[in-house]
């Protein structure tokens, strides 16, 4: 633990006290990275409309685009994930292990080759423009598949949907069966009987797989870099950046720790807003 | 069936975690105990751009070797140079005259001794004393390569008023928006206060507020305009094929891999332009490989057959003279101008920013980019 984990995460808050002067690394401790991410001006940035108060927005911008993007991409590896993981665990009787086994054959192949797949799928001259093209309802390739947002959201909810059918199914394979026959012999539609006894009870394994997704997907940088062209930039190409390209590895280490406080964050006001609804639910 | 009692006891929880972190430990063993590679012949690394990573361009070194040395491939001179100072231990780059100073106000790069270069005296005179290759004094780089970058663009699938009269204009016009591909590389604000009416002298240098502008009115509309900015050739040369893009910065190798290919595409010679790079190897002083094999490869690279497999390959200039002797001659009617003092003349000429305007650019290219959606 400490060698792999506590080491490498104490020299990167050290570094990100240091500053970058030119070539030579300046090793006097200051905050002035920190300075410079939450520094204030009074001409704002317009991003979406929405104003950035800051004298370097960048970072801010692309913190708030990576999360939106990234809970959207988590939210459709739920939506995906579930009523597989469901399918798994209620409808097949025989030969589970295979069925586990097939959902996860195309995560046997590297993260890099299945996002590069997804610019052959949604390329110019990809399958899913010569297919429309050869049944005849589109005349032009479409443009907007590939180089954007939504193509770096797709390319995530795809790589990342079998770590969250694992969980979900683990979960919904542990609910007691008789529980969901007492709903049944009491009167419940099987909708009501979804969402008052096997909802609840598979949120842990979904809650975990949500956390699961979130998590990495934030700071994520080879997807957007080989999907989403400049438009789908992330927080990670940034601090990418800053490392490699703008020779500044003290600021990158200060936006990398920054970022990782702000996933903690909205991390635990997640957690906290579900348990404070099922401490409500309980009380009713 | 040790083993076996072990893995069930592990998965009923029965291991505690100092026995598990003894197996662990003995696999830890395990890895430290395997052979080692023997250390004394260390391989040459070279920081190398794509494509010139092929045999043809070094086969003398391959023949005294027996192999290839390793590459490492970068997209722009800033990467591999932070690459460098990031404690990558590159024997020999590949920049250009522009870049050259960058590694050695850096640090990282060694002087040549020129009369260690078997080839050196067939070498354009021109090119021997050129700024870039003699950079404060010294000789930091070997030239081998010269071509240069300007708009690629696809005849049949514009205009023809466009074709009579190119415009580098078209990466700023909202009318070609997604169908064009600038490259990765603050050219894209340089070339845009280029339109505006600024000459090239000045606006390789802008810096603080002309800079910014600059970025805000033609880096913003580049990056929005542009269908993607391109780091890597084979991706610009795809979508240049399937028509997906009309026009593209380029450099001379695109054209002849397209032309290659049977597509039809012209290398402009914009109204604003063309610009004029040589490029070579320089020697770091972060290598781990003998000097020697260095010094071959480098030797390699200005080798006449090395300008041969250039010029009929991709289009590009070699500094050896003797190249323009053994190679093609349809090839080199192709190329147009075979001199590269005749070329210059005639184009501009990249040059080389001070390391406070490279790294102002930087910075306001990536924040130029990060704002696009």
């Amino acid at each position: 633990m400490i060698l792999m984990l506590a080491l490498p995460v104490a020299a990167l808050v050290l570094l990100s006290f240091w500053t970058q002067n030119g070539f030579e690394l300046d090793r006097t401790l200051t905050v002035e990275n920190y300075a410079q991410l939450v520094r204030l001006s009074d001409e704002p940035t317009i991003w979406f409309g929405i104003p950035f108060y800051f004298a370097y927005p960048v970072p801010a911008i692309l913190m708030l685009k990576s999360l939106v993007m990234s809970l959207t991409a988590t939210i459709a590896v739920i939506a995906l994930a579930y009523p597989m993981a469901y399918f798994l665990a209620f409808r097949i009787t025989r030969n589970k292990a295979m069925w586990i086994i097939l959902i996860t054959i195309p995560f046997w192949t590297s993260y890099l080759l299945r996002v590069f797949a997804w610019k052959v799928v949604l390329g110019f001259n990809g399958a899913i423009n010569s297919g429309l093209k050869a049944i005849g309802i589109i005349d032009q390739p479409l443009e907007f598949l590939l180089y954007n947002p939504g193509a770096v959201v797709v390319t995530l909810a795809h790589s990342w949907v079998a770590f969250a059918i694992l969980p979900i199914y683990v979960s919904l394979e542990k609910i007691d069966r008789s529980l969901l026959e007492a709903a049944s012999d009491l009167g419940d539609s099987k909708l009501r009987r979804f969402l008052r006894v096997t909802l609840p009870l598979s949120a842990p394994g979904t809650v975990a797989a949500a956390l699961l997704v979130f998590i990495p997907t934030v700071g994520d940088y080879v997807t957007p870099t080989l999907v989403g062209g400049p438009g789908g930039t992330m927080i990670g190409n940034l601090v990418q950046e800053l490392f490699l390209k703008q020779n500044n590895a003290p600021l990158g280490a200060a936006v990398a720790i920054m970022m990782m406080l702000i996933i903690a964050v909205v991390v635990a006001i997640f957690l906290w807003a579900i348990g404070y609804r099922r401490i409500r639910a309980r009380r009713m | 069936m040790e083993r076996l009692k072990f893995i069930d006891r592990m998965a009923s929880g029965k291991v505690s975690r100092r026995q598990m972190m003894q197996s662990a430990a003995a696999f830890g063993v395990g890895t430290m105990m395997l052979p080692r590679r023997v250390a004394s012949a260390e391989v040459l690394t070279c920081l190398e751009w794509g494509g010139y990573d092929s045999p043809d361009y070094f086969s003398s070194y391959v023949a005294k070797y027996g192999a290839q040395p390793n590459f490492s491939i970068f997209a722009g001179e800033e990467d591999a140079l932070a690459k460098v100072l990031a404690g990558f231990a590159a024997d020999v780059m590949h920049p250009c005259n522009y870049s050259v100073s960058r590694f050695v106000n850096a640090g990282v790069a060694a002087e040549i001794d020129t009369s260690r270069l078997s080839h050196w005296n067939d070498i354009f005179p021109a090119l021997q004393t050129a700024e870039g290759v003699v950079w404060e004094g010294k000789t930091v780089m070997a030239p081998a390569d010269w071509g240069n970058s300007s708009l690629a663009f696809r005849p049949d699938l514009l205009p023809a008023e466009f074709a009579e009269n190119p415009s580098w204009s078209i990466f700023y016009d909202e009318e070609y928006k997604g169908r064009v591909a600038m490259s990765d590389n603050e050219m894209a604000i340089i070339i845009g206060a280029m339109i505006g009416g600024m000459p090239y002298d000045e606006a390789y240098k802008m810096e603080g507020a002309t800079l910014e502008a600059a970025a805000k009115e033609w880096g913003a509309k580049a990056v929005n305009i542009s269908k993607f900015l391109w780091t890597d050739s084979s991706e610009v040369q795809q979508a240049m094929a399937s028509g997906e893009i009309v026009a593209a910065y380029a450099w001379n190798d695109l054209v002849a891999n397209l032309r290659a290919e049977g597509v039809p595409v012209v290398f402009a010679k914009p109204k604003e332009g063309m610009f004029t790079w040589f490029c070579g190897l320089t020697l770091l002083n972060t290598g781990k490989a003998d000097e020697q094999a260095a010094y071959d490869f480098i030797d390699a690279w200005l080798a006449p057959e090395t300008g041969k497999a250039l010029i009929e390959g991709s289009g590009y200039g070699h500094s050896n003279m003797k190249s323009f002797e053994i190679a093609d001659p349809e090839a080199i009617a192709n190329m147009g101008i075979t001199d590269p003092v005749e070329m210059m003349k005639d184009t501009i000429v990249f040059k080389t920013p001070s390391d406070t305007v490279q790294e102002g650019f930087n910075k306001v290219w990536a924040d130029t980019k990060a704002l696009k959606y």
